[in-house]
């Protein structure tokens, strides 16, 4: 007789550097049959493990995990179907490759083996070459889940990983944009005499827009809203540049004025385009509280309006380059007179280029009847429902473009320089 | 965004068609360093198809208008329609990049450097 192709080895420690040797569970109540088949396994070279019934059969899958389960048809207690119909009921067990063994063959026992849970079928008659056959054509299989299981559950480990990458991100992107929110103003009463509101919603958890509204000396309040191109980490990290550079003692040390053409004009020098072409547009004004004279200059920020309760209404922006598209060129302030109860506006373009389900956008005259229509209303109020119109234009509640939206009114009956002095 | 190339003495015409946009700077910039590596005097942007610019492409040209040294030549647009006219004007881009509303005046500008 020719030399098997695997040594004949029953010992888990024999040949324990070389490839692991496929374990086959053989469950069979008949002593002699299966100390047969076993010897008949060993000799192909494989490890057997027996069971004497199908209860034993499935302890023994649970503790051993083999590569085949052989299982005789007929038991006593749990039969070999039966055993098959476990396996298959349990989570852990049910892609294990079983293969039902009987002494008869017939067609529709063979059908009703494989609809209860078997792999596949050998006669306890079967040649030594049926059996290497079959028994070699199922270790392929169970080799195949098996590597499919691996992966899977590599696949798992990876996705709980990056999970948990992810959420380590989103947390430190949350802290960041905690960080980017403390900047903003608090509402309230920036100045005695003047109140000021706000509403703010980014695209992403960062924005790159941003304002400010502030005390720049002693009878002047300094506003500003800035717009970084782009979105997301980059834009906010710029736009927080800019709002370093807009700090008063900043501006006193290296513009020497507060006057915004001034404070554009030197923004304009130290922040270039990117290499990317990423760059900001700003509005700047300066109001002088006694007089309520409002200078003002913009870098292709187009997003103030003026509503006078008593004199013009105006949008505070003309065509201007954005900062850094010409280096050379300088900005020059224009002025407004605001009057009791007028309410000023910041706002960034996101508000108004809100666009409807169909694609048309909100446009700047909707949203200026939208201010003008809450002028008896409060100013937090105001803004609030302007939000809301929006939205409902947007009909939905994410802006593609960050959207901030601020308003500072004088309040009715003051006259800070007299107060003041 | 589909762009084609047309040559035209030294000028080249980019005609573009649909959005100018972050999402497809990378081919827009590709078709323009192609129109530079090509020796073009005169760089015309057919504004004409396209019918939305973001922010990211209004850096972009802008971005275009300094890297294009005046000693090789020069960059214009040409016949931006509706929305895309109004962000321009907006933007005051036509301040640093020469808006022409017809081929034959762009054409004819290109021609003034190398007149002049």
């Amino acid at each position: 007789m020719a030399e098997p192709a695997h040594r004949i080895v029953d010992d888990p420690l024999a040949g324990k550097a070389a490839k692991p040797m496929p374990v086959i569970l053989l469950v069979d109540d008949d002593e002699i049959t299966r100390i047969s088949m076993a010897g008949r396994l060993k000799r192909l070279g494989y490890r057997v493990i027996e069971a004497g019934d199908g209860v034993a059969g499935l302890a023994a899958i649970r503790a051993q995990r083999p590569d085949l389960v052989i299982l005789d048809w007929m038991m006593p207690g749990l039969d070999g179907p039966s055993v098959c119909e476990a396996i298959r009921a349990d989570g852990e067990l049910r892609s294990s490759q079983v293969v039902l063994m009987t002494a008869h063959d017939k067609p529709e026992q063979i059908a009703e083996g494989l609809s209860r849970g078997a792999d596949d079928f050998l006669s306890k008659a079967a040649s030594k070459q049926e059996v290497l056959a079959r028994v070699q054509a199922s270790l392929r299989s169970s080799a195949l889940v098996r590597e499919i299981e691996r992966t899977r559950d590599d696949l798992d480990r990876s996705h709980r990983l990056l999970s948990a990458k992810q959420t380590e991100l989103e947390s430190e992107l949350q802290s960041a944009a905690d960080f980017v929110r403390a900047q903003l103003p608090l509402p309230g009463m920036p100045a005695p005499g003047v109140s000021m509101q706000w509403a703010y919603q980014p695209s992403l958890a960062l924005g790159g827009d941003l304002f400010q509204v502030s005390v720049w000396g002693s009878e002047t309040l300094g506003l500003y809203i800035l717009d970084a191109s782009g979105h997301g980490v980059a834009a906010a990290l710029r736009a927080v540049a800019l709002m370093t550079f807009l700090r008063e003692d900043n501006l006193a040390k290296v513009v020497g004025s507060f006057d915004p053409g001034a404070i554009i004009t030197e923004a304009n020098h130290r922040f270039p385009l990117t290499q990317d072409g990423e760059y900001f547009t700003l509005w700047v004004g300066r109001l002088h509280l006694p007089s309520r004279t409002l200078s003002y200059a913009a870098a292709g920020h187009s997003g103030a309006f003026l509503h006078s309760l008593q004199g013009v209404s105006q949008w505070l922006s003309s065509a201007s380059l954005p900062l850094g598209f010409d280096p050379t060129i300088s900005f020059d302030s224009a002025t407004a007179q605001l009057l009791p109860r007028d309410r000023l506006y910041l706002l960034s373009d996101g508000i108004y280029e809100a666009p409807s389900p169909t694609g048309e956008l909100w446009g700047r005259d909707r949203l200026q009847a939208t201010l003008e229509s809450h002028r008896a209303h409060t100013l937090a109020h105001s803004i609030g429902d302007t939000m809301t119109t929006a939205r409902q234009w947007l009909k939905g509640d994410i802006f593609p473009d960050d959207v901030a939206l601020l308003g500072v009114e004088v309040l009715d009956g003051t006259a800070p320089a007299k107060e003041k002095s | 965004m589909q762009i084609t190339e047309r040559r035209i003495g030294q000028s080249i015409i980019l005609d573009l068609t649909g959005e100018l946009s972050y999402a497809n700077r990378t081919t827009f910039k590709a078709a323009v360093e192609r129109s530079k590596r090509a020796g073009c005097r005169h760089l015309i942007l057919n504004m004409q198809g396209v019918r939305f610019l973001d922010s990211s492409a209004l850096g972009t040209l802008a971005l275009l208008a300094q890297s294009f040294p005046a000693a090789q030549g020069m960059v214009s647009l040409l016949n931006p329609q509706s929305y895309v006219k109004e962000i321009i004007t907006l933007a005051n881009l036509h301040q640093i990049l020469p808006v022409y509303n017809s081929e034959q005046d762009a054409l004819a500008g290109s021609r003034l450097p190398a007149a002049g």
